[in-house]
């Protein structure tokens, strides 16, 4: 790599960009003006802004208890129930319980068409025997029953609004004495019902405390212990907090955006103008460009991110200070400046985010031919990325072992504790953020490069899309082997139809008849199906694209021992996982519910459904089918790992997907040096049915053969292995991999087909 | 200079499965010599110099420039190469001296070196006049004489021009085609393709004709004009196309009638 190289091309584009108005308008000029902007729009709206009154009819007036009256003479509100909160106002219009009223669902009718023709926002009916039912409901224990409901509502809308109304409803006879009718597609009527309840609540609280005076009870019994709340924030942190979520999202946002338009204009607009051709044929090096360009787009990302921040915090202050001399002291409780550390933290964040943006972009607008083109790319880019920036915003997330897995999310997480000040548990998640955001960054620009280097991307020619033509080519020019891109497919089509299967079949799988159904359904139909269909259909021998050739003596005895001495350390990683990514209560209950259930049955069952069924569907699809396509083109470190990923994203517990992807590394390395699924399958199955049958045997309290104390012991109901064979399953596992390596497989890997240009 | 044997490329193709640009091309080109490289569009022409130019790779076949071979010694190749084709456009937002002086340095020249060499080539050029005008500003004519320079910038054995006077007036292509022949009688190895035969009977030493990827014939034009029979070049080069098909109808006919 010749660095010299990089920087010059670093520079010519940095000066291309800077020279070019459009680019310059996005980054620089656009943020400047957008948020004062509309921080003037929000001002200017702030004036218009009032609360109206609403209107409410209050029918049966002449039923409300006397004593603690809800409204005076004049039908306003009386002056004790008034608050702050109630701004705007409720205005009543009150009349008498009508003489005639003997058909109450007449007159409820006759209440909802008046809302419904706007001449009210809401109504409470006051139902004759209100007062009397509420003496009766105190002897029962509950002061009043409110229902609530809405215009066109099916039924009688008697449903009470709190739960302990409802108790107190069925502890008393009849019915619910006042009825509150209001329409919830309409904004009034929902503010209507919302302040009417807010001042039934007080009124209902007035009135407790007035019977308890009566029986000669102090009224504080109502709140018998006062709570006085103690907020250890620092003001300047709990004023950080909204920010600290807000500012992440808007920051990576606009790095995401930064990136997009240089990279477009960079790779596809170069292609365009056919600038891209004559620097290919320059002495810089596919990776030197890419280096080149990528640091340009990375400076455009970052510089965007930065000034939107700046901008939007220095007028977001103004407004907010606006807001305060205003008359909304509120605001300056919840809102204050963004502390300086904490922009120092978000900069931190930016830098490997945007050069992760900045690679991906650059890979994506690689493909394209032309601008138009490159952003039809990169909109899928953004769809795929922004939930990735807005799942930290999610109010029940914070940062823990399985959110910092999550590449981007996992970043924002530990940014968002180091603002917060929680440095303890962001230096825990350090290492594994730092390793996904590394890990993600250099995947993205090996990506960058690949694409760089492929004359396909390059030097792609357009060319009109025909389905007739495109099945015929699949079918003219089967080869052995899937391609890559259909082993991806068939892995993603197996994901994807997992998902819905789950979806479907949810809850219902809670009995034997249900498992062994969903199980031969997901292993046979979702996991098999796909990858059979596909070598049927996509390749000219079902032996090769399968992995189905008749392994070596050497290598079936190999997988034997692995499978044999690697299966303790496998239930110890498993083990650890489980305490590193503990799962919830309710799924804990519902495995433990499932595993009674399948430890009823004969362990010679069990093994058969549930470890050699999956050993054999998922080794035919994951080290067949997609680990042969992935590794057609030589490259067999990411074939290893990609088919481990899709083999372990559809166990669907996170714990049991890490293990398994772990796993997967395992079978590959197997399936590779073996060259047959024939000795992954008796590995994978082997690893099934030995975890089984120790669980079963634990389960039915099974004592260990005095022959096998050396190998085994018993522990909180299951069989585990003993330390001494922990240790020599690992010796098991070491001589296994000597003989896989030392003895390639027979067929001699496959010819390399993809032209690159270095 | 410039070898190239058994040169190969196809393309994946969704309607013939693979199409072949290139089929066994094999051609030598010597110092002090235009190579003209003839054929209609689609002959391979360009696949052709770009493999030369290490911008594409073989599918099989080999070719050496300056002694490096274009796959194990591409970069080697690059920096023995000045490539000027249609596809090689210059940069909008630099001006000329921006432009050259960049690739010169991505040549490796260092400055006083690049500074003497980027007068020769504007002197050389005639383009001290345009020095400080902007890609986007500038006529086609003048656009390709900042290409020339940019390719030249750092003095190359071997110069490649692909179809260089496409879009050129008729004065901007008669300066090309004097450039071109002042190169060469600098020493340069120069392979020039093209589909008009007025510039190939003008400057061409050597010429060879591809059609449909493969070459139909390779010589000097009196050799050729023996070889067939036919003085004038332009007269040749249809009766070669015309060959060409006829051969290929027959085989293709043959094939069906087997079938």
């Amino acid at each position: 790599m010749n660095w010299r190289h990089v920087q010059l091309i670093f520079q010519r584009e940095m000066l291309d960009q800077l020279r070019d108005r459009r680019t310059l308008f996005t980054i620089a000029v656009l943020p400047l003006l957008l948020y004062p902007l509309m921080g003037m729009l929000m001002m200017q709206m702030a004036q218009f802004k009032r609360d109206y009154p609403v209107r409410v009819e209050i029918i049966g007036i002449d039923n409300w208890p006397s004593d603690v009256p809800l409204v005076d003479a004049d039908g306003k509100l009386v002056p004790e129930l008034e608050r702050d909160e109630l701004r705007g106002g409720i205005e009543f219009t009150v009349r008498s319980w009508p003489a005639e009223a003997a058909d109450v669902s007449n007159l409820m009718e006759t209440t909802r068409q008046a809302i419904a023709a706007d001449r009210f926002d809401a109504a409470l009916l006051v139902f004759p025997d209100f007062e009397q039912q509420l003496r009766s409901r105190l002897a029962a224990g509950g002061p009043m029953s409110l229902s609530a409901q809405e215009p066109g509502q099916e039924g009688d809308g008697r449903r009470p609004t709190h739960a302990k109304d409802e108790e107190a409803s069925a502890s008393t006879a009849g019915s619910p004495s006042l009825q509150l009718i209001a329409n919830l597609a309409r904004d009034r009527s929902q503010t209507a019902r919302r302040r009417l309840e807010q001042v039934l609540d007080r009124w209902r609280s007035r009135w407790v405390a007035r019977q308890l005076d009566r029986a000669g009870l102090s009224p504080q019994l109502v709140e018998p212990l006062p709570i006085q709340a103690t907020d250890l924030a620092p003001p300047k942190v709990r004023k950080a907090m909204l920010w600290s979520k807000v500012l992440p999202f808007v920051m990576l946002v606009w790095a995401l955006t930064g990136a997009f338009y240089p990279a477009i204009d960079l790779c596809a607009g170069e292609k365009e103008r056919g600038t891209l051709e004559t620097l290919l044929s320059s002495p810089a090096r596919r990776q030197e460009i890419v280096w080149g360009k990528l640091a340009t787009i990375c400076v455009f990302s970052i510089a965007t991110a930065v000034l939107n921040l700046l901008s939007m915090h220095v007028t977001a202050g103004i407004v907010l200070k606006q807001m305060v001399a205003h008359g909304a002291p509120g605001a300056a409780e919840l809102l204050g400046p963004m502390p300086v550390h904490a922009f120092g933290w978000l900069i931190l964040l930016l830098l490997p985010l945007s050069a992760f943006f900045s690679a991906l972009a650059l890979a994506v607008a690689a493909l394209a031919r032309s601008t138009k083109e490159g952003q039809y790319y990169l909109m899928p880019l953004l769809l795929v990325t922004l939930p990735l920036v807005a799942l930290p915003m999610m109010p029940s997330l914070e940062l823990s072992v399985s959110t910092s897995l999550v590449p981007v999310s996992g970043a924002v997480f530990l940014v968002r504790s180091l603002i917060e000040g929680r440095y303890a548990e962001a230096a825990m998640h350090l290492p594994v953020v730092l390793a996904v955001t590394v890990g993600c960054c250099w995947l993205a620009i090996r990506w960058a490069i690949r694409q760089f280097e492929s004359e396909a991307v390059m030097f792609r020619e357009s060319e009109r899309w025909n389905l007739r033509l495109w099945v015929h080519h699949l079918w003219r020019d089967r080869r052995e082997v899937a391609t890559p891109t259909e082993a991806l497919l068939c892995g993603v089509i197996i994901l994807v139809a997992m998902f819905f299967a789950q979806m479907l079949a949810g809850a219902s799988i809670n009995s034997w008849p249900s498992i062994v159904t969903s199980t031969v359904v997901v292993q046979i139909g979702i996991v098999l199906a796909p990858a059979v269909l596909m070598a049927t259909l996509l390749t000219n021998s079902l032996r090769e694209s399968l992995r189905l050739r008749i392994p070596q003596w050497s290598h079936l005895a190999a997988a034997i021992l692995l499978g044999i001495g690697f299966h303790p350390w496998y239930r110890l990683l498993a083990s650890r996982v489980a305490v590193l990514f503990p799962i919830g209560e309710e799924t804990a209950a519902a495995l433990q519910y499932f595993e009674r259930i399948v430890m009823a049955q004969p362990w010679w069952v069990c093994v058969g459904l549930l470890a050699l069924l999956p050993a054999v569907c998922e080794e035919l699809t994951f080290r067949g089918f997609i680990f042969s396509g992935l590794e057609r083109h030589g490259r067999r470190l990411g074939a290893i790992l990609v088919s481990a990923i899709f083999f372990g994203w559809t166990h669907n517990l996170l714990p049991q997907s890490i293990a398994a992807t772990l796993m997967g590394v395992l079978l590959g390395v197997v399936a590779w040096r073996t060259g047959s699924v024939w000795c992954t399958m008796i590995m994978h199955g082997m690893n099934n049915a030995m975890s089984l049958l120790m669980a079963w045997h634990g389960h039915h309290g099974t004592p260990i053969p005095d022959r096998l104390t050396w190998m085994l012991r018993s522990s909180a109901g299951t069989w585990e292995y003993t330390t001494g064979w922990t240790v020599v399953g690992l010796a098991c596992s070491v001589i296994a991999l000597v003989i896989l390596f030392r003895r390639p497989a027979t067929p001699p890997p496959l010819p390399c087909t993809a032209a690159t240009t270095p | 200079m410039v070898e190239a044997i058994e040169l190969t490329k196809t393309y994946p193709d969704l309607q013939r499965g693979a199409f072949v640009a290139l089929d066994r091309v094999s051609f030598v080109v010597g110092e002090g010599e235009v190579f003209g490289l003839l054929g209609p569009n689609g002959a391979g022409k360009t696949t052709a110099l770009r493999i030369l130019s290490t911008v594409l790779q073989p599918s099989s076949g080999s070719a050496r420039v300056n002694g490096f071979d274009v796959l194990t010694h591409s970069y080697e190749v690059r920096h023995s190469i000045g490539f000027v084709s249609s596809n090689t456009a210059i940069y909008d937002r630099m001006t000329a001296w921006e432009m050259v002086a960049y690739f010169g340095k991505l040549y490796g020249l260092e400055p006083p070196q690049l500074e003497e060499r980027m007068h020769r080539v504007f002197d050389q050029l005639q383009m001290h006049e345009i020095r400080d005008v902007p890609g986007a500003k500038m006529s086609t004519g003048m656009r390709q004489k900042v290409n020339i320079a940019r390719a030249i910038v750092h003095d190359p054995p071997v110069l490649v021009f692909d179809e260089a006077s496409l879009g050129l007036d008729i004065l901007a292509a008669r300066s090309l085609l004097q450039v071109i022949a002042s190169l060469r009688d600098a020493g340069k190895c120069i392979i020039f393709s093209t589909h008009i035969m007025r510039e190939v009977e003008r400057l061409c030493d050597r010429v060879g004709i591809l059609y449909r990827g493969r070459m139909l014939a390779l010589g000097t034009l009196p050799e050729l004009s023996d070889r067939y029979g036919e003085a004038d070049f332009e007269e040749l080069f249809f009766k070669l196309l015309l060959q060409a098909d006829k051969e290929r109808h027959t085989l293709d006919d043959a094939v069906m009638g087997r079938r």
